[in-house]
């Protein structure tokens, strides 16, 4: 009895110890050359990489080494990138924006992937003077939490209105059903922006009905919208359940056509609902098919480096190492407050989703693309 | 010098060390008196509510909000306690657990007041309201050779340990006194508790509060050190995460869930270096834990036994002859 006692607590102790070890590691070793020659600098990610959402994570991870290559090769720039995982929680995310903070040679935070991380971890990279954008943040309030937040991802409040509007114009809509999915910040924050803008275009709003995460069965809230026979549906919710949802509602015979925020927009949606999916209308900041050289660039590059196509949080995470790039480049040093100032300058970036420029709080100023799933793909909406 | 040893990131890691031992201790109590509640996420999440609303609102301190968060999370605790007594085993894990999705489906829907699933931010921070408070006095981090955040942080972690020292000094005071001598008894057994004249319902529901009213005062301190709660941070994976706190650690001792809490927030970030399989490691843990020592790491024979070594070591430093021990 003793002895495997005494094993267990060797066991337990050389555990300890290495965690000890391991926990005090430290970042802090490489000097940044802080005249002549490219700028260079090191920036820390903080991303989803482990858990449910670990899809997000990775796209995005992908998304950053492929700019992070080419910026390095071009050479105006030097960036090195620091890689660590909040597993999608915001205890972690916070530990590991101050592991990142306290090292002084980080200029910049990338991420963290999910709003409700960058609600924690936002103010505590203010307060701390460090410039910190998110790339998939899409929440309201997200850049005004400080003067040192940024994203580029293009908020609800951007998208919907966007695909609102075009797909009203185009089926003359007057009167909508609106169904979201209330247990989430991002499926909510949607709805708020669907809601204020039926309002403000005028549209009746003839029910709202909601939703919760993993939810199987619609038919109760669909039987509902069925009967009162809207012009268009209005859908906030993420593409797992919007794909059943649709699903669904066609063998219902309801052939409306959706109209759907950012967390809709996934190749995944027509995966699962088939021809189902047929007559959703997204707006998106991120079209792979679209006829430009750099975005057929950046496909084919990502499609021979990861073996599939990228997505929009791969394309988003792309364009932000870049501006990123651009705001060392003009700041000329690697300071967190000047590259502050020089990101908050950024106007008309060229991109893989198109010109980018921040407005004064930090968000985005940006023009949308509306698509509609039609013949199993995503095409442009006119 | 102060100022190169104190580093924000391990400060923060010890102030999410110090808050899941309070955590593993709620459950801790509870489960001393042979009740296996899930309903530890709500209560921590009424804490967190309640104290950020009332600070938010009512521009109340902080210190008196935390205060209230738990009082309300025991009111809770008194009000779920009583009914649940009927129950025992898995009955009562279920029923509690479906408690803690019911205040998380209010949290979600009570949009008026928690803001949905949207969250509350602006909650003032502990550290920085003390700092603010600090400055006002005239007293300068800089005097210590500190800064600012690290200032904060170390506040922080100051205030919270101070708490927890406090706290399992209580409960170990309690378990040697009559009340945790009643819990134990009705533990072992609770026809025969009731038989010897202990008062069963007074000291289950009591337990049971207890357990929530520490669940709604670490909900609460939460709350102020993140500065941001939303409903799905007091969800059942919490209720699980607060479970393993406890029977990692050992659930017969205090000891075992501060062990098991310092152990299981410790381990993510120590296996940061291999950041892939890092989830997956701690589940091997858990796995061969249950495999090899069901009953936690921590339990009463390793504790007398490590009695027992300090003692033999402390005599032989002494000169006193060692006799062997067996």
């Amino acid at each position: 009895m003793r002895n495997s006692f005494k094993k267990v607590y060797l066991l337990i102790s050389v555990l300890m110890v290495v965690m000890l070890a391991a926990c005090s590691e430290d970042v802090t070793n490489a000097t940044s050359e802080k005249s002549g020659g490219p700028v260079s600098a090191k920036i820390g990610v903080i991303s989803y990489m482990t858990g449910p959402g670990a899809a997000y994570g990775e796209a995005i991870t992908n998304g950053f080494n492929l700019a992070l290559d080419e910026i390095n090769e071009k050479g105006d720039v030097k960036i090195e990138l620091i890689i660590e995982d909040s597993a999608g929680k915001q205890d972690q995310a916070l530990t590991v924006a101050q592991k990142l903070m306290s090292s002084d040679d980080i200029v910049a935070l990338l991420g963290p992937t999910l709003s409700t991380e960058m609600n924690v971890v936002g103010p505590e990279a203010d307060i701390n003077g460090i410039p910190i954008m998110g790339t998939s943040t899409t929440a309201a309030g997200i850049p005004q939490i400080g003067e040192y937040v940024f994203r580029n991802s293009i908020p609800e409040s951007l998208a919907i209105p966007a695909a609102l509007e075009k797909a009203v114009n185009k089926y003359g809509a007057k009167k909508v059903a609106i169904l979201y999915g209330n247990d989430d910040l991002f499926t909510q924050s949607g709805f708020d922006t669907m809601k204020a803008e039926a309002e403000k275009m005028g549209l009746e709003i003839l029910t709202i009905e909601t939703f919760q995460k993993g939810q199987s069965d619609y038919n109760a809230q669909l039987t509902k919208i069925k009967d009162l026979q809207p012009d268009l549906i209005l859908a906030s919710a993420l593409y797992n359940e919007g794909a059943v949802i649709m699903d669904q509602a066609r063998k219902m015979g309801i052939d409306l056509p959706f109209v759907g925020g950012n967390g809709y927009n996934s190749p995944q949606v027509i995966e699962i609902a088939g021809e189902a999916s047929e007559g959703l209308i997204v707006a998106t900041p991120w079209f792979g098919e679209k006829d430009d050289p750099k975005v057929q660039d950046f496909v084919k590059k990502y499609e021979t480096e990861y073996g599939h196509k990228p997505d929009q949080f791969a394309a988003q995470a792309y364009d932000a190492l870049y501006i990123m790039a651009e705001g060392l480049k003009n700041a000329g040093v690697a300071d967190r407050d000047a590259l502050r100032d020089a990101l908050a300058e950024i106007k008309d970036l060229d991109g893989i989703l198109g010109k980018f420029s921040f407005d004064e709080d930090g968000d985005v100023i940006m023009e949308p693309t509306v698509l509609i799933i039609k013949d199993g793909t995503f095409q442009l909406f006119e | 010098m102060l100022g190169d040893i104190i580093n924000p990131y391990h400060l923060q890691i010890v102030s999410f060390i110090l808050i899941n031992i309070i955590l593993g201790i709620s459950i801790y109590i509870t489960l001393s008196s042979g009740q296996l509640s899930l309903g530890n996420a709500g209560f921590m999440g009424i804490g967190a509510y309640t104290s950020a609303l009332l600070t938010i609102n009512f521009d109340l301190p902080i210190f008196l909000g935390i205060i209230l968060g738990a009082v309300v999370a025991g009111v809770f605790g008194i009000l779920i306690g009583i009914p649940a007594l009927r129950l025992s085993g898995v009955y009562l894990a279920i029923a509690t657990l479906g408690f803690g999705e019911v205040i998380r489906v209010i949290f979600v829907n009570w949009d008026s007041i928690t803001q949905g699933s949207i969250g509350l931010s602006g909650i003032p921070h502990l550290g920085r309201e003390l700092f603010k408070t600090f400055k006002l006095t005239g007293f300068d981090p800089d005097m210590l050779g500190l800064k600012n955040n690290q200032f904060i942080y170390l506040l922080v972690v100051l205030i919270l340990l101070l708490v927890n020292i406090l706290l399992v000094w209580f409960f170990i005071r309690q378990n040697k006194s009559r009340v945790g001598r009643a819990f134990a008894a009705i533990k072992m057994d609770e026809k025969a508790a009731e038989s010897m004249g202990i008062n069963i319902t007074y000291y289950k529901v009591l337990s049971f509060t207890q357990g929530a009213i520490l669940a709604g005062f670490a909900g609460a301190l939460y709350a102020h050190v993140m500065a941001y709660i939303s409903p799905a941070d007091f969800a059942y994976h919490r209720a699980i995460d607060i479970l393993i706190f406890s029977i990692f650690g050992g659930s017969e001792l205090i000891w075992g869930a501060i062990f098991g809490a310092t152990f299981m927030t410790i381990l993510p970030e120590a296996l940061r270096f291999i950041s892939d399989y890092r989830y997956m490691i701690y589940g091997v843990i858990l796995i061969a834990m249950m495999a090899f020592r069901p009953q936690g790491i921590i339990d009463v024979s390793l504790l007398k036994w490590f009695k027992r070594k300090l003692k033999l070591k402390r005599r032989g430093s002494l000169g006193i002859g060692t006799k062997k021990y067996n």
